[in-house]
Parts: structure tokens; sequence; C-alpha cells
């Protein structure tokens, strides 16, 4: 549990509500990993791959995308991120999305996602998901140690 | 045209009267001839009765004698003769009775030069018979027969000119129906012409109208295939869109749940420890409001979810890509009866797939839903108390395949026959499980195969599904 400050989380979420729901839950789960939340795919992608503080020139991290946002569609971060060039390509993606459409996900996996959750109006569901993501945060330790 | 018939008949009977009088006319020329004959023979007869009497009187030779008296017998013949031949003609007869009375009267003049004769007062004859001669008997006599004679060839006269009208009107009745015949031949094909015309012209246009309404009925299903494209894609884009604040509805619904729940906790403890402090505001709030605010919410929303899928499921449905293939319907429907069977088997109903179903070239999927929804509302929708039957037919008719669904259950009122396709619409009563996606489902599908669906039912007697598509499909 030591190493779990250094995993960020990066959120990409345009919704703020869906936001603070998905914080909200995470912290439920004993999760205090550090959250970074962003509302448009601009800024986000600035951020993960040439901020300073980003996970491309500092450490592992966590990327929870929403695919509808408003500059761009959530798939063109996830293409970015898990390109063959990309620096984050290893970083898990769980992609969040109001969608359920079996293509949709289908196309997520097929460009690398790592999981995929559909947000439920059955909170007790999403809020389960949401916190099934600790399991995450201890998988992702094993790269920042080789790193 | 009747008229026609009617006149070629009339001109028909008066040709048969002009032969039968033609005919006629040939026997009056016999009977002429004979009556003239016999009146020429009468009065031949006379001159050689005359002329024997005279020898007799002269040479008193008893040849002679005979020879009148057979003569005279054979006068008698010949007058019969005529009298016969001209009964009917009272003017003949009149004259004929003359020439009797003249020729009994040159007769009797005869016997008594003859008895003069006879008795050997030869010298006394002669006188008589000078006597006799002078006052020239004959003479009348011969006119009398001559007279005869001319009736009778008037009288051919008279029935040649008949003859001749008559052959004039057989003439002209002959053209007449000659022409008529023409007349009615032209008329005959004048109207067969027209009715062939007509017939061409009335082809023509129904091929015209044909050829036109298959056109609007290929631009009018194009039509309902764009618009139900453009719905299919706002149903995407407002599903999508809406199921976003709703999970913001919902989650933060279920926080305001869990901070009531811990609101309410407090003020059982505080009920416990200062019961002072606890207003009865505050405890309505924490127990009854609150709670029941947040299972409003809850329902609504959860309801307001499952029709928001609806539509994304519809929407889904809608930009499914199509696959045509040959289909073998009966064997599909089969499919599909099987894949309800505990459904069927536990409503206590028999669905029969009545044989044989056409076969079209169709999308498997699409086929199956179609079929699936609407055997499924039949199993769902029984009248209680009765049996469930339900037959699945269909034929084939022009290009398109007919499939029907036909049920003995509760039936549906006419009133809402157009309703139930609309979505999340229903009929009757609310006593089965469902949000009204299934019809509209079907409807929408069809749509996109380019056919329609349509429904037979009355309330209580039933309901029957119509499915027309294209025998097969076409994806443009």
């Amino acid at each position: 549990m030591t190493n779990h400050q250094s995993v960020g989380i990066v959120m990409i979420e345009d919704d703020e509500g869906h936001a603070r729901l998905i914080e909200k839950n995470i912290r439920r789960a004993g999760i205090s990993n550090d959250i970074r939340h962003f509302t448009d795919g601009t800024r986000a992608l600035q951020y993960l791959f040439d901020d300073a503080q980003g996970p491309a020139q500092n450490g592992p991290a966590l990327v929870l995308l929403d695919l509808n946002l408003p500059d761009m569609s959530g798939t063109d971060i996830l293409t970015r991120i898990k390109a063959e060039s990309s620096p984050l390509k290893r970083t898990p993606v769980v992609v969040l999305t109001t969608t359920d459409d079996a293509r949709e996900i289908q196309r997520c996996y097929d460009l690398g996602c790592n999981v995929y959750i559909t947000k439920p109006v059955n909170y007790e569901n999403f809020a389960d998901a949401i916190r099934q993501l600790g399991l995450f945060l201890s998988v992702i330790q094993v790269p920042e140690v080789e790193a | 045209m009747i008229l026609g018939f009617a006149a070629l008949a009339i001109t028909g009977l008066v040709a048969v009267r002009a032969f039968q009088a033609a005919r006629d006319h040939q026997r009056w020329l016999v009977h002429t001839y004979q009556v003239s004959g016999a009146i020429t023979r009468s009065g031949e007869l006379l001159e050689r009765a005359e002329n024997t009497r005279r020898g007799y009187m002269l040479t008193r030779s008893p040849v002679a004698r005979a020879t009148y008296d057979r003569t005279v017998s054979e006068v008698a013949d010949a007058l019969g003769r005529v009298g016969r031949l001209t009964v009917d003609n009272p003017r003949q007869k009149r004259t004929l009775s003359e020439v009797r009375t003249r020729v009994a009267a040159v007769l009797a003049e005869e016997a008594a030069t003859n008895a003069l004769a006879d008795a050997g007062r030869q010298d006394q004859a002669v006188a008589l018979f000078r006597r006799q001669a002078a006052a020239l008997p004959f003479v009348p006599l011969r006119n009398a027969l001559s007279h005869l004679n001319a009736e009778e060839v008037r009288l051919l006269g008279e029935r040649a000119a008949q003859v001749q009208a008559a052959v004039r009107r057989l003439t002209i009745a002959s053209t007449g129906v000659a022409a008529l015949v023409v007349l009615l031949a032209l008329l005959s094909l004048a109207i067969v012409l027209r009715y062939a015309n007509d017939l061409t012209r009335k082809d023509a246009a129904l091929r015209d109208l044909n050829d036109t309404l298959e056109d609007q009925v290929a631009e009018r299903t194009a039509e309902l295939a764009r618009a139900n494209d453009e719905i299919q894609r706002f149903a995407y884009i407002v599903s999508h869109d809406l199921r976003s604040p709703l999970v913001n509805v919902m989650g933060f619904t279920a926080e305001v749940e869990a901070a009531a729940r811990s609101l309410a906790e407090m003020v059982d403890r505080a009920e416990q420890h200062a019961p002072d402090i606890v207003t009865k505001e505050a405890r309505l709030a924490a127990r009854e409001d609150l709670p029941e605010a947040v299972g409003f919410i809850r329902t609504s929303t959860q309801k307001m979810d499952r029709l928001i899928n609806a539509i994304l499921q519809l929407s889904r449905q809608g930009r499914r890509v199509l696959t045509p293939e040959p289909l073998d319907v009966a064997a599909l429907a089969d499919g599909v009866v099987r894949s309800m069977q505990q459904n069927i088997d536990g409503a206590g109903t028999e669905v029969i797939v009545q044989r044989p179903l056409p076969d079209m070239t169709g999308d498997r999927v699409s086929m199956e839903q179609l079929l699936s929804n609407l055997v499924e509302n039949a199993v769902k929708y029984l009248q209680p108390g009765r049996p469930g039957r339900i037959v699945v037919s269909g034929h084939e008719a022009r290009g398109r395949v007919h499939l029907a669904v036909e049920d003995n259950g509760r039936g549906i009122a006419p009133a809402d026959h157009q309703r139930i396709f609309d979505l999340f619409r229903r009929s009757g009563a609310q006593d089965r499980p469902g949000e009204g996606i299934g019809l509209a489902h079907v409807r929408a599908l069809v749509y996109r195969l380019g056919g329609t669906v349509d429904v037979r039912s009355e309330l209580g007697q039933g309901a029957t599904f119509l499915l027309n598509l294209p025998k097969s499909l076409d994806i443009a």
C-alpha cells in the first residue's frame, strides 16, 4: 500500500456531477491516490503527455476516461494513449461512459482499453464498479517497480 | 344492334314473301295458259262441230253425224274444263255463262238442221241453215270466247305486274338486306374496334398507373426509410444525452439517501440523549419526508432509465446492418416458437406454424425479432379462460410476402389500432409487464425492411397482425 500514493488518477470527465460521484466512490473504497480531474480532452491530453507532473514525465497513472467530451471523442484520447509510439501505452485506461452499446465497447477494447464500465442508473452497481478500481491500483505497482 | 338485327329479320321475311309471290305467279302463268288453251280448244271444237253439221247437211253421211255428236260432247267437256278453271273468277263466270247460252243457241240451231237432215228433208234443212247463217250467230260467240281469253290475258298481265312488283320488292329487300348486313358488319366492326381500343387504352392506363404506383411505393418507402433513419439517429443522441443527467440524479439521490440515513440515525440518538433539541419537523423530515422523496425520485428515474434504454435499443436496432440471405421462413418461425416454448407451455397455449410459408430473401435477425415480438405478444395477451391458439401463416403475392400471426386472445379495440405501434403506448388492461416497446420496434423494423405492418382485431375477439414484406430484401 505504500506505493499507492505515487499512482496518480487522471479523470477525464466533462460532467461535474459524474466526476464528483466517481471521486466520492473512489474515496469510499479507501483509495486516497491523487485525482486530477479534466473536463475536456485538450487539457487532459496536454497534462498526460506534456505536463512535468503528468504521467508521461512523472510516474504511473490510471486514466478514467469518459467517451463523451465536448471537444473530442474519448476514443481519440484512448487511441493517443495506446498508440505504439506512446510513452503511456502501458497505462491502464478505464472507460466510463453511459453507452452500453456492444460495438462501442468492442471498439474501446480493440483500441486497448483495460476496463470498460457503463455508468448505470443503478447507482449501487456503479459504486461497486468504481470501488473495484482499488484492485487495479495494486496491479499497477508492477511497472512502477520496474521503472 | 338489336334494331339492326330486327330490320335484318324483317327484310328476310319480305324476301321470303317475294319468293312466294314469284312462285305463285308461276302457277298463275300455267293456269292462264291452261284456261287459254281450254278456251281455244272450245272455239276449235265449236268450229269443227259447225263444219261437220254443214257436211252432214250436204252429204247426210252417218260418219259426219257421228263425228258431230262426238264433237258436241267434246265441246261440253272443253267448256266444263274452262268453267272448272275459272270457277274463282266471277267475271269469267259471267262471260262463260254468256258463252254457254250462245253455244246452247248455236247447238240448238244445229240440232234443228240436223233433225231436218235426219228426216231426209235436206232442202228445208239448207233453207233453215241459210236463215240461221244470215243472223251470223258465230260472231258474238267468237267475241265472247275472245273476251274470256282476253280476260285471262289481262289477269296474267295484272299478275305479271304483281310479280314484277314482288320482284322489285325482293330486289329492294335483297339490296336492303345486303346493305343492312354490310351496315351491321361495319357496326359490329366499329363496336369491336371501339372495345378493343378501349381495352388497349385502359390497359395502357392501368400499366401506367401500375408503373407510377410502383414508383410511388418505392418513393414512399424511401421516404419512410429516411424518416426512420432520422428518428433512429435522433433517438440515439437523445437517449445518450438524456442518460448523462440521469446518472447524476440517480447517483446524488443515492447520496441524499445515505445522508438522510445518517441524519435519521442522528435524530434517533438525539431523541435518546437530548429529546428537547429534536423538533417535530426534524423528526418528520428525517424519518418520513426524505425517505419518501428519495423513493419517488428513485422510481421515477428507474422508469425514465427503462424508457431511455428502450429508445436506445430501438435506435440501435435501426442502426444494425441488415444482411439479406435466403430464409426458410417456416423453419425460422419454428425456431422462434422453440425459443419461447417455455412461455408458451406455461400459458397453456398452442402455436401452429401453418405450412407452406413462402421463402424469402431477408435479414434473419430482423425476421426473428418480428415474429418473436408478435408471437410473444400473442402469448402474453390471451383472453382469460380461453386456451390460446396462435397461428402463423403466410402467402406470397406479386413479389411480396404476407405473413400473419393470428391469435384468439383478448383483442385490441379498433380505436387503439394505430396507437399500439407508437413507442410507450399500450392498449387494454395494464396487467402485464412491459413498456410499450415491442410493437414500436416491430413497426420500425418493418419500415426499415421496406414493408408494412397492420392489425385486424376487435376487443375480445383475438387479433391478427399482418406483415407485408418484400420477397427479396433490397438494401439501398
